[in-house]
């Protein structure tokens, strides 16, 4: 399939899944395009737009909790850094998602 | 409420799930402890159709990436925000209608 | 000079930037794209990962001290700049 077809799917399934979590597509354009290209070349692989930035374990109880948006399996944690672990999605007040540290789960409160 | 014919009560088992298309929508029909259950027949996710899952007690799975639903209420079971929509259905004469308002 | 090494994957763009901040500050650095790897290196990588308290990559080692995640200034403060 045409992947700049694909990546429009991929926004229009992922946008009505992150706006009732109190998320939206990061404001960094060319990160979203970026890491949605990267979706679309590991779907084309796995058959699965898996995250870019975590790692498959080939667990399938484990490797379905790394499939995007992967908010509803992460929420505490996403919501502490106000963003997904790929950026590619941030909370809808951030306006300037390059301030926001990545930072692991065992970093957040002590940051 | 509009009540809309889609099968015959003895065509729905115990346990089991089966798509219907009223006026063309796409329904997902569930018993569980007798009792019928409509909800969209879509995974909230990415569309993958929901007939082809598992069912367990009241919980749906979906065959494409696992998200789980509970079918009574439709809603999604690691965040309540997002869910399938949630029709009414009753039995009568040996016959399920769905009300899709 | 200390020693600098990580573990990323070759579809994250954090990884990139990672890789890049050490290019800029003429750091050497060996890694390993986790993805790219055999089946054995990546259980070990996950080990680790594991043992760190990290879900994601990048995961970058400065001597003995590991930093996860893309944050240049710590890695300023572990190298020292
Ligand atoms: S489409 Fe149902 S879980 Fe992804």
């Amino acid at each position: 399939m045409n992947a700049e077809l694909r990546k429009k799917a991929l926004h229009y399934f992922f946008e009505k899944i992150v706006e009732p979590l109190g998320f939206k597509f990061t404001l960094d354009v060319e990160l979203m395009n970026f890491l949605l290209d990267q979706e679309v070349i590991l779907e084309n692989k796995h058959g699965i737009p898996f995250c870019p930035c975590q790692p498959l374990r080939h667990k399938r109880e484990r490797d379905m909790q790394i499939v995007c948006p992967c908010i509803p399996f992460h929420r505490k944690h996403f919501d502490e850094i106000k963003r997904c672990w790929c950026g590619l999605f941030v909370h809808k007040d951030v306006l300037d998602p390059d301030t926001l540290p990545q930072l692991p789960p065992k970093d957040v409160n002590h940051a | 409420m509009n009540w809309i014919y889609v099968l015959d009560d003895a065509a729905l088992l115990e346990g089991r799930m089966v798509p219907a298309y009223p006026i063309g929508v796409n329904v997902l029909l569930a018993r569980v402890e007798g009792v019928v259950f409509a909800v969209s027949g879509r995974c909230a996710h990415m569309a993958c159709p929901l007939f082809t899952g598992k069912l367990d007690g009241y919980t749906i799975t979906c065959p494409c990436h696992d998200w789980q639903y509970d079918v009574r209420t439709g809603k999604f079971l690691d965040a309540p925000e997002i869910g399938l929509t949630n029709y009414s259905t009753k039995s009568e004469d040996g016959k399920v209608f769905v009300s899709l308002k | 000079m200390k020693k600098v090494s990580m573990y990323t994957l070759s579809t994250c763009p954090w990884c990139r930037k990672t890789k890049n901040y050490f290019t800029q500050h003429n750091i050497p650095f060996t890694y390993i794209d986790y993805d790219l790897a055999d089946e054995a290196t990546q259980s070990r990588i996950l080990d680790e990962l594991d043992a760190a308290g990290a879900t994601g990559f990048p995961f970058v080692k400065i001597d003995d001290e590991f930093i996860v995640g893309y944050l240049p200034d710590r890695y300023a403060k572990a190298i020292g700049i």
